[in-house]
């Protein structure tokens, strides 16, 4: 009888360690992953921001040097209207990156993490839009057209997501395909860019193209390919339990 | 890693990064050799502008030597340049007065003078009167050691009068 007894209470403290393990087995897993969290919320997604701040601006010369090009302040306003866009979509939840309940650290953390994010968008836009003349204020307008739409119409991150590829895809086309082969190369004198490539030297005049190396092209597309990554991993809220 | 290390570290990251960006946008260096020249320029610029925030900036006094020496020597340009290079701020008083000077030195000539150096004189001249309105020159070599004279003999000379067509006016020295 007694065996018996000692019999079961081993097989009930068998069980009960199982369960244990059991139970602590999954706690270690989301650990792990609020430690990879972390890592993306705080040190990927800012250097991929920056990165895309850094060479949205970058253009190079006919003769290889970098020419950084300043955002002009419509970028600015794209990006705040970016912004509320993302706060209006759920993209960014305001109230899940900062809150009385975090830490002032994190706050400031999280503060410093939307920062670049903005940063990311003001340059994003300078990648795409012309640099001056007639084509920067056709394409600023249709941008501000989109944006200003997109504004009244109800999002889900997916479909912003979508909204905002297709945008980014189509200006990109426009300026680095289009554009680009409408622009005479540099280098000439006045006389012989108007004998060899009349047209491509008229609308460049016209249009008052810029001209710059192909690679700026491939810069750019990096850039906004970046940019896109960037927003797929930005998390909506910093906050754990959600 | 604890949770507030890694935020430490990403808002580390992002001032760091963030101010190597605006830098670049700044400085804009053509290549990437120039980068580093840039870093330098932009780091002397700062410590400039920083003494002057806290009140201890001071000019070159080798440079300014070096102008002062070529300044006597008639070489206005080269004076100009030591001067410039020993009061990156124009803040001391006693350097821009001998700028402005240059200015009236080289321009001033015996038949007819250069409108265009009395003019960048008087701009300096009003720098001198921003910095130290009661500015008096202590060079022994100078004639007109008060701004208030300085600005008057270039007036008369950007002025036109009849006195101009005077055949006398070639006897007439530089001060």
């Amino acid at each position: 009888m007694n065996d018996e007894i000692t019999k079961e209470t081993h097989d009930s403290v068998f069980i009960e360690d199982r369960r244990k393990a059991e139970l602590e087995a999954p706690a270690k897993q989301p650990d792990h992953a609020n430690l990879n969290a972390l890592y993306l919320r705080y040190l990927v997604l800012p250097a991929i921001f920056l990165t895309v701040a850094l060479l949205g601006g970058l253009r190079i010369a006919n003769d290889g040097a970098f020419v950084f090009f300043r955002p002009a302040l419509v970028c600015l306003i794209f990006a705040a209207i970016l912004s509320v866009l993302f706060a209006r979509s759920g993209v960014l939840r305001l109230e899940g990156w900062f809150s009385e309940s975090f830490t002032p650290l994190k706050n400031a953390a999280n503060g410093f993490a939307i920062a670049t994010l903005f940063a990311a968008a003001v340059q994003i836009f300078n990648s795409l839009l012309p640099e001056q003349g007639l084509t920067f204020w056709i394409v600023a307008f249709c941008f501000f057209w989109t944006l200003w739409n997109n504004l009244f119409a109800d999002f889900d991150p997916r479909k912003l997501f979508r909204s905002l590829g297709g945008l980014f895809g189509l200006a990109f086309v426009a300026k680095y395909l289009i554009l680009a082969n409408l622009t005479a190369p540099g280098g000439k004198t006045w006389f012989e860019a108007l004998t060899e490539n009349p047209g491509q030297e008229a609308i460049t005049r016209l249009l008052d193209l810029p001209r710059y190396a192909g690679s700026t092209g491939y810069i750019q597309f990096f850039a906004v390919g970046l940019f896109l990554l960037g927003l797929y991993l930005f998390p909506a809220t910093t906050n754990d339990r959600n | 890693m604890k949770e507030k290390y890694i935020q430490i570290l990403g808002i580390a990251l992002v001032l760091i990064y963030g101010i190597f960006v605006v830098f670049l946008y700044a400085a804009e260096p053509r290549s990437l050799e120039e980068i580093s020249s840039k870093a330098i320029e932009t780091v002397q610029n700062a410590a400039t502008k920083g003494q002057v925030i806290t009140g201890t900036y001071e000019i070159d006094q080798a440079k300014f030597n070096e102008g002062l020496n070529a300044f006597r020597q008639n070489n206005f340009v080269l004076a100009r340049d030591a001067f410039a290079k020993a009061d990156p701020e124009r803040r001391d008083a006693k350097t821009q007065y001998y700028i402005a000077y240059s200015f009236y030195r080289q321009g001033w000539g015996r038949l007819s003078n250069d409108d265009a150096m009395f003019k960048q004189g008087l701009e300096s001249l009003e720098r001198v009167d921003f910095i130290d309105k009661n500015f008096r020159s202590d060079d022994a070599n100078l004639q007109l050691r008060t701004p208030a004279e300085l600005k008057n003999e270039i007036e008369e000379g950007l002025r036109v009068t009849a006195d101009d067509f005077n055949p006398l006016k070639v006897l007439r020295e530089r001060k």
